[in-house]
């Protein structure tokens, strides 16, 4: 019996992913604020930088339900970890 | 017909439904299989060429060839008229304004509902009355669970992955509901929202599972009742605005209009009645507060709002339009209310289905 099948081949990533880092003492950290929870993203930023001594950069997403341009992701990309949204 | 789409061979009828399961090609049920000649006869029905594409389905971006469409439509149980259904739900769901990016992954737990009016909705056998939004009847469930099946296959928005959504509801599965164009005093949403009187045509709206509403009684009564249910303050719309959807049946839509009552000066009263103040919206913790600054940032409160007074009557949509009333189910004591997603998005959007028909 022949089927066809509903999928398409899976896709190649963009990039290779980074290798993940041992620890965020120090890393720089792409934080991406998509303006779904303004106040936790900011504790969040002050945790980071505060307690593991983490380089911080605040990147602003322009909506929270869409994806983000890809400007900013490749701004994300530079840095060692993204954390690449708040979900709600 | 030059099909492209990878071909599969196995032994029997049990092995190829588990080869589905296990590739998580499926939702959770069993599925017809798509046999070339079952995926050609659907193709063959809408006469387009099979890799033309209403685009890539978020998240993950698969085409939505009318190849990979039919596949799944297959799989959902559709027989080749139904096809042109499915295309024109799907086409109204890739419209940047229903943002099927975020209604797929959203905490939220909307799912995209599938409209259906006109001739084809009776021609078609599709329930418009009693149990409208249940099973039993092959139109709304093949229909609706092939527009489910091609978002999971080829939008890839899996629960144990990218949908986010935290309790979401049975609609996952199919969401597909006709409405009553014969025992109704009123133009149908579709011919309220631009399409000529009789035309067959979908609007697809992401929102939650019926809510029921005991509404019986004079159109006082029932406004008094359906007011309530509009704002609960757990609906997303009390907090973000957005659209809802309210769902009258043929008795409390014949009520109104013995009375006088249009469909607008019914949505009209649910805008301006349906309501909790500002105070009592606040109350509900500060997460909340940063969506209303954002829609009125954004121009959707309407100006004369003033959300940071106690006293406010905060409404539930931008305008009265954005209170969407379909007339569907049986002749009895209850109507439903499906609150939206809010200013996210979700939008409704509605589309002919005559572009898909050979």
């Amino acid at each position: 019996m022949e089927i066809l099948s509903p999928v398409w081949p899976a896709a190649v990533a963009a990039r290779p992913a980074k290798q993940r880092p041992s620890s965020l003492a120090g890393a720089s950290i792409a934080l991406v604020d998509d303006n779904l929870d303004v106040p936790f993203t900011t504790r969040l930023e002050t945790l980071l930088t505060e307690r593991l001594g983490a380089r911080v950069r605040r990147l602003v997403k322009p909506s929270g339900t869409a994806p983000s341009p890809a400007s900013l992701i490749d701004d994300a990309a530079r840095s060692d970890v993204a954390v690449v949204g708040i979900g709600l | 017909m030059r099909l492209v789409s990878e071909r599969l061979t196995v032994d029997d009828y049990e092995e190829a439904i588990e080869l589905f399961y296990r590739n998580h090609w499926t939702d959770g049920l069993p599925i017809v299989l798509p046999t070339p000649r079952r995926v050609e006869a659907m193709l063959a029905h809408v006469g387009r060429d099979p890799q033309e594409s209403l685009g890539p389905v978020p998240p993950k971006g698969g085409a939505a060839t009318l190849e990979k469409l039919a596949i799944n439509a297959v799989m959902g149980g559709c027989l080749p008229e139904h096809f042109p259904v499915v295309l024109a739900a799907m086409d109204a769901m890739m419209d940047p304004a229903h943002n099927l990016n975020g209604v797929l992954q959203t905490t939220h737990m909307c799912v995209s509902l599938v409209i259906v009016n006109g001739p084809i909705g009776r021609r078609l056998g599709f329930n418009s009355r009693d149990g409208v939004f249940g099973n039993g009847y092959r139109a709304n469930a093949a229909v609706g669970r092939a527009v489910r099946l091609a978002l999971w296959n080829l939008g890839g928005a899996f629960p144990w992955d990218t949908d986010k959504s935290t309790l979401s509801h049975p609609g996952e599965y199919a969401f597909c509901i006709a409405e009553e164009e014969e025992d109704t005093p009123w133009a149908p949403l579709a011919t309220e929202r631009g399409c000529p009187a009789g035309a067959d045509a979908v609007t697809v709206f992401a929102c939650e599972g019926p809510h029921s509403v005991f509404c019986y009684g004079t159109p006082e009564e029932m406004l008094h009742v359906l007011t309530d249910s509009l704002c609960a303050l757990g609906n997303n719309n009390v907090h973000v605005l957005g659209q809802t959807l309210v769902t009258l049946n043929p008795l409390n839509a014949e009520e109104f209009a013995k009375r006088g009552w249009t469909k607008d000066d019914v949505r009209r009263y649910l805008w301006e009645h349906a309501r909790r103040s500002a105070a009592e919206v606040r109350a509900c913790g500060v997460v909340h507060e940063q969506f209303r600054r954002m829609e009125r940032d954004a121009g959707r409160y309407p100006r004369r709002y003033d959300i940071d007074n106690p006293t406010t009557r905060l409404p539930i949509t931008p305008s009265p339009d954005d209170i969407h009333i379909v007339v569907a189910g049986g002749r009895s004591y209850f109507a439903a209310v499906l609150p939206g997603w809010g200013g996210f998005g979700g939008f409704a959007v509605t589309r002919e289905v005559a572009p898909w028909k050979s």
